[in-house]
């Protein structure tokens, strides 16, 4: 944040041009970008609950379930086989009611809609339809806390191997352009077309069903060890092969992004100029290439941090790791939209402070730039 | 220069090897082009190999620990067969048999659901398209254009049953009928030849034309037939629909091939009224319900409006003769007199539902438990291992006592535990049963359900009877129950009827009926002498009467809207048990001696024995001590849990969880508050069989499991739960060594004694000539006791293929029967080759064995 003053005359009472002072300016700044990023907040929970019910679609799908699933109950019911078909549809429909009230159906989309809404965004999370978490409680609240944690360690321990590994080797290589290694990087970025897991799969056939060495997947062993340094080198036994699909996957694609990245900010004139004057190349590598690109990295890590919050779907459910891309995954699946929702919210929110943080971040960083002045 | 192109290719070369190795298909899916037809009988059964009964003095189970897990089904094979599990309880489909023989791994096999055509029946709303399933012999005719041989060879595996009937393939039913089954197959079977004269005739009666494209046609547009086809699931319903519609298109008709999962397709096909057109066929799953042994309202229930279905297309099904919608709500009713007359309706039942065809049925499938060679295991025919009772009694190192078990399933802790109206998922219910005492089909606790026939055994009965009703088709089977008849059976009028929920006090006989009772099933049970000394609650509390009684005040209690802990959403549940309840009462406690009485009754006598257990009153898997359900009564009573899921969302509270959640804490509150009352539920009519002595002693008692185990789950069976990891989805179980049970109590149930059947005779049969033909019956390569086989019946067909004549094969001793065919039954036949089958009913397991030769007649 630009931390300017207008300078007045010592001779005259000082006087405030509040119109144009700083402390105005970025209070506007602020208040304006924290409305446009609620109303963005706003339609775009709106749209994930629109979508995670196709438009209402999903009421039907429901009632459908609903009234197979208390059928195939009253089926299994060997006092239901011999009752009165009218008296059996009676009972049944009487049951598809109660659970249709349960889950919300009685009341149309349209106000349920705005519900999940007003819900969503004051926090209150309340209850899922129909998931349950780990240790079966409906509060949504709930459901995240227990897969925190592990989502977390896995998502966490591997984006941050991936970016500052990326960041260090994209370094090292741009230092040495052209070279071997660079090359190597080069020809295997395409490789990171292919997803995390995929990658597992073939980890989890070489290191578990071949090697042996690994387990298939799990947080930990079965049963968990009792002891918490056992249990700990258990956890991390299970997160090699689901951490390293997750950083493998990613790593050439990046190291040659952030490598060109590098490469387009050595070649300014200002560094050539930096260079002619006989620098240390470690003071212009410093001083010269990195501190103008801060802004883009810690756009990239602010970001990463706040996807380390949506866990890896796919790659999780190969590995049955207990994070919150399995609860993500569920979610949809049951179409229990207040999961969804309460995972989305919490998630554009932290986007949206983020974004909006990063404003200030930039114009601490950078002395180019400054809070609300429109450049 | 030149490096960069090695480079670029290299790269390239990368890329296009990870796209071909994803692109490559994961097994084999079906052609177009169905080939011959080949047998349908039985598939080999499991390849366990033969060992000796196992004994044991060791109380408890086998093993001394079992370690679940979850593990996905996709790595199942992989992970048995790697050694990171010994078992995988969950089952796997069919169209993993070829990978799991691949594998060299043991596996049971057992029903795993039925894959059928359901077609629209309804004459559709907008006149000017046509609905060629709303007659009757089109549908009947797609029987003949699918080669469900080849379904069951190309997209199954082999390893299923072509299935025809609404029936489970060569169950216990299909066996009782198996002549007039097989006389239809033969019916029935894959001709295209003919399904594609008898649609084309139907067709061009209904006013439709072939155009010059070979394409049928109606008022000038093509009939085009709306085919959901679920690709979901375990993907065999995919290649099924497109053969389907592959047929359906070379005899004319244009398909559009609607590919939707489950919850797009049904609220199309359940959705909408069938009259709108929107689809016309789709393809149905069907889930097993165990080992059935009485399937007669199947009928009604796969093809009539009458269905407990409800659904669309059943409630459309409005123009069938109404020869076949009285019978099969006669046999759904049970309104037939002997076994004989329903026999009979059954035999009626099966044609006339091939003949109206709502649902061309196509495959019984068959699923797959995986296991190392070195482990032994006891798994229901119906079922498979998870829902076999004596499964986790069962289960156990080959040739060893003890060790350590690691099994690997589907989920664990889907939903929360508790026997009220906790979850019931076949995952949980496992590890739930090998808590317990047996059950058997009809939720009798202390009641071992036979895993291979259906029936039941005592486990924790001394002595049973039954009466019944004069007239009521019942028979025994197993010699364990003595069965009579009454007239009229009387209920006493001190007999338990009903509950009052303010006086918390049951209502006899005698207060609500002053006029007298009837029932039509009577069931005693005497208990053994020293139950409440040997049985005991795995916390050290020994059972007692109490226990018994509170799951019966709670099935009340919970339906009544006076009592604290109402609760609306089980009062469906409660008018079914209340349309056939007909009261209980204690007429000893030493030995402990219960009368039930009931207005529902099977067929067989053994799952007519009504025996009281603590065990869940809903038909859940576990079982409840008193003190567990009054501290979760106090807790629901004081709006802080509920045993329902509804409930719970009704009341925005925690569904009662007895093995971990925020409901723990809250147990152990009224757990303290209780110890410090000494409290008594339902104490006016429980103090008569509880002291305050006794119950200081079972909080004391849970409270330290509490403390040592972290959770609420106990019960009386082989095994305890030791450790929960709800998060980890884990859980560890050790041997109960307290059970009064020694571990080989059901080793001879061990495997299914499945019969083997060989059949020889002469290769060439003289029309008018007698021939005799030898049946072998072997187990294991050792005679079949002739005291274990009910009934070999034999089939003969003609050189066409049809059935010409059938009757019962002779006993010459163990393991050997005879056909002998006369010269008037010869004579029957025309010239060329020919066969006779036969059917091997064995007592000892439900499954039959065929086996068939054929044979040159000459004139």
């Amino acid at each position: 944040m630009s931390t300017e003053t207008l300078s007045t005359p010592v001779s005259k009472p000082a006087r405030v041009d509040w119109a144009n002072s700083t402390f105005l300016r970025v209070l506007r700044y602020s208040v304006v970008r924290l409305v446009t990023l609620f109303i963005t907040t706003v339609i775009a929970t709106y749209l994930t609950i629109l979508i995670a019910n196709m438009g209402g679609y999903v009421d039907e799908i429901m009632r459908n379930q609903i009234r197979e699933q208390i059928t195939q109950a009253m089926i299994s019911n060997p006092a239901n086989q011999n009752m009165n078909p009218d008296v059996r549809k009676q009972l049944i429909d009487q049951a598809v009611a109660q659970e249709e009230q349960r889950v919300g159906l009685n009341t149309p989309f349209a106000i349920r809609s705005f519900r999940y809404l007003s819900n969503a965004l004051t926090l209150n999370l309340g209850r899922a339809i129909n998931m349950t978490s780990d240790s079966g409680s409906k509060d949504i609240r709930l459901i995240i806390l227990e897969r925190l944690p592990a989502t977390l360690l896995l998502m966490g321990s591997s984006q941050l191997l991936l970016f500052f590994g990326s960041v260090f080797i994209a370094l090292v290589l741009s230092r040495n352009y052209g070279n071997l290694w660079d090359k190597l990087v080069i020809a295997l970025s395409p490789t990171s077309a292919a997803p995390p897991w995929f990658y597992g799969i073939f980890m989890i056939l070489i290191f578990a069903a071949l090697l042996k060495v690994l387990p298939f997947g799990g947080m930990v062993d079965s049963p968990p060890p009792n002891n918490r340094v056992d249990y700990a080198l258990s956890v991390l036994k299970h997160l090699i092969l689901p951490g390293f699909s997750l950083v493998i996957s990613s790593l050439f694609l990046s190291i040659y992004n952030w490598r060109t990245f590098f490469l387009i900010y050595s070649s300014e004139d200002y560094v050539d100029m930096a260079r002619a004057k006989g620098l240390h190349p470690r003071d212009i590598e410093r001083k010269y290439i990195l501190r103008p690109t801060l802004p883009n990295i810690i756009t990239n890590f602010a970001l990463l941090l706040i996807t380390l919050w949506t866990g890896a779907i796919i790659t999780e459910t190969v590995f049955l790791w207990p994070g919150l891309g399995r609860t993500f995954y569920r979610a949809i699946g049951f179409y229990d939209t207040p999961v969804i929702v309460g995972l989305t919210i919490i998630y554009a929110y932290l986007l949206a402070i983020t974004v909006f943080l990063l404003d200030f971040i930039y114009a601490l960083v950078d002395p180019r730039v400054k809070v609300g002045s429109g450049k | 220069m030149k490096s960069k192109h090695v480079y670029t290719l290299l790269g390239f070369l990368v890329v296009l090897s990870m796209v071909l190795t994803a692109c490559q298909p994961a097994t084999a899916t079906a052609t177009t082009q169905p080939t011959e037809a080949m047998m349908t009988e039985a598939p080999a059964a499991a390849t366990e190999a033969p060992t000796a009964m196992p004994k044991s003095d060791r109380h408890g189970g086998w093993l001394d620990e079992m370690d679940f897990s979850v593990v996905s089904s996709d790595s199942a094979i992989a992970q048995v067969k790697a050694g990171a599990i010994d078992l995988y309880s969950y089952q796997l489909a069919s169209s993993e048999l070829p990978a799991i023989k691949d594998s060299g791994l043991d596996y049971t096999s057992s029903y795993g659901g039925s894959y059928s055509i359901l077609l629209n029946p309804s004459v559709f709303k907008d006149t000017n398209v046509l609905n060629p399933f709303s007659d009757r012999k089109i549908r009947e005719a797609m029987n003949w254009l699918i080669d469900r041989n080849y379904v069951n060879q190309e997209i199954y595996g082999g390893g299923s049953l072509p299935k025809f009937f609404a029936l489970t393939a060569q169950l216990v039913d299909y066996t009782g009928v198996v002549d007039t089954a097989r006389a239809l197959e033969a019916k029935y079977a894959y001709n295209m030849d003919k399904a594609k004269q008898v649609i084309s005739d139907e067709m061009t009666g209904l006013g439709a034309s072939m155009g010059s494209d070979g394409k049928w046609q109606y008022k000038g547009k093509p009939v085009s037939l709306a085919f959901l086809i679920r690709p979901d699931g375990d993907g065999t319903r995919k290649p099924l629909g497109d053969y389907v519609a592959n047929q359906l298109e070379a005899i004319g008709f244009t398909v559009d091939r609607q590919y939707k999962k489950s919850s797009e397709a049904a609220p199309i096909w359940q959705g909408t009224d069938p009259a709108d057109g929107k689809w016309n066929l789709y393809t149905a799953g069907w889930l097993p319900s165990g080992l059935t042994r009485d399937e007669k309202n199947q009928f009604q229930q796969m093809y009539l409006p009458s269905s407990i279905q409800g659904i669309q297309p059943f409630l459309s099904n409005t123009n069938d003769d109404p020869e076949f919608q009285k019978l099969g709500d006669d046999l759904a009713s049970g309104n037939f007199t002997s076994l004989q007359q329903r026999h009979d309706m059954m035999v009626k039942a099966l044609e006339l539902s091939m003949e109206d065809s709502l649902q061309v049925w196509v495959i019984d499938q068959k699923s797959y438990s995986l296991y190392q060679p070195n482990v032994s295991v006891t798994y229901d025919l119906g079922a498979g291992i998870e829902s076999a009772f004596m499964g986790p009694y069962n289960v156990r190192f080959a040739n060893k006592e003890g060790g350590q078990l690691k099994v690997g399933t589907n989920d664990l802790f889907t939903q929360p535990w508790n026997t009220i109206a906790g979850g019931n998922w076949v995952w949980d219910s496992f590890v739930q049963k090998a808590t317990a005492q047996g059950n058997d089909l009809s939720n009798n606790g202390g009641i071992m359900g036979d895993p291979y026939t259906g029936l039941a055994w005592p486990q924790r009965v001394a002595s049973a009877s039954v009466t019944v009703q004069t007239g009521l088709p019942v028979t025994q089977t197993l010699g364990w129950v003595k069965l009579d008849t009454a007239d009229t059976i009387t209920v006493p009028s001190d007999a338990w009827v009903d509950w009052d929920a303010k006086a918390q006090k049951f209502i006899t006989a005698g207060e609500k009926f002053p006029n007298g009772v009837t029932a039509k099933v009577k069931s005693v049970v005497v208990y053994p002498d020293d139950l409440f000394q040997t049985v005991k609650w795995q916390d050290g509390s020994p059972l007692s009467v109490g226990d018994f009684v509170m799951p019966l005040i709670e099935t009340f209690d919970r339906a009544n809207p006076d009592s604290p802990i109402y609760d609306e959403s089980s009062v469906p549940s409660f008018q079914s048990f209340a349309s056939y309840f007909k009261g209980a009462r204690i007429t000893s406690t030493s030995p402990l001696t219960i009368e039930y009485y009931s207005d529902l009754y099977y067929s067989d006598a053994e799952l007519d024995v009504i025996s009281l257990w603590p065990s869940s009153p809903s038909g859940l898997s576990g079982e409840n001590s008193w003190d567990i359900l009054g501290i979760s009564n106090l807790a629901e009573a004081n709006g802080e849990l509920t045993y329902s899921a509804d409930k719970a969302d009704a009341k925005k509270i925690e569904q009662t969880n007895w093995v971990g959640g925020p409901s723990l804490e809250i147990l152990k509150k009224y757990l303290d508050q209780a110890a410090g009352e000494s409290y008594i539920p339902y104490a006016p009519t429980m103090s008569q069989f509880i002291t305050t002595d006794e119950a200081k002693a079972r909080y004391a008692n849970l409270a330290k499991w509490y403390s040592d185990h972290g959770h609420f789950w106990i019960g009386t069976g082989p095994y305890y739960l030791d450790k929960v990891f709800t998060t980890e989805k884990t859980l560890v179980l050790k041997n109960n060594p307290d059970f009064v049970d020694t571990a080989d109590r059901w080793a001879s149930f061990s495997q299914p004694k499945l019969a083997n059947a060989q059949l020889d005779g002469p290769a060439q049969v003289k029309i008018g000539g007698g021939a005799t033909f030898d049946v072998s019956v072997t187990y294991n390569n050792q005679p079949y006791a002739q005291s274990d086989i009910k009934e070999v019946k034999y089939l003969l067909y003609d050189a066409t293929g049809a059935l010409v004549d059938s009757g019962e094969a002779s006993a010459a001793g163990d393991g050997h029967y005879q056909v002998a065919l006369t010269a008037d039954q010869t004579s029957k036949l025309t010239a060329g080759a020919t066969r006779i089958e036969v059917a091997v009913v064995p007592i000892p397991v439900a499954i039959p064995a065929f086996t068939s030769l054929d044979f040159v007649v000459v004139p």
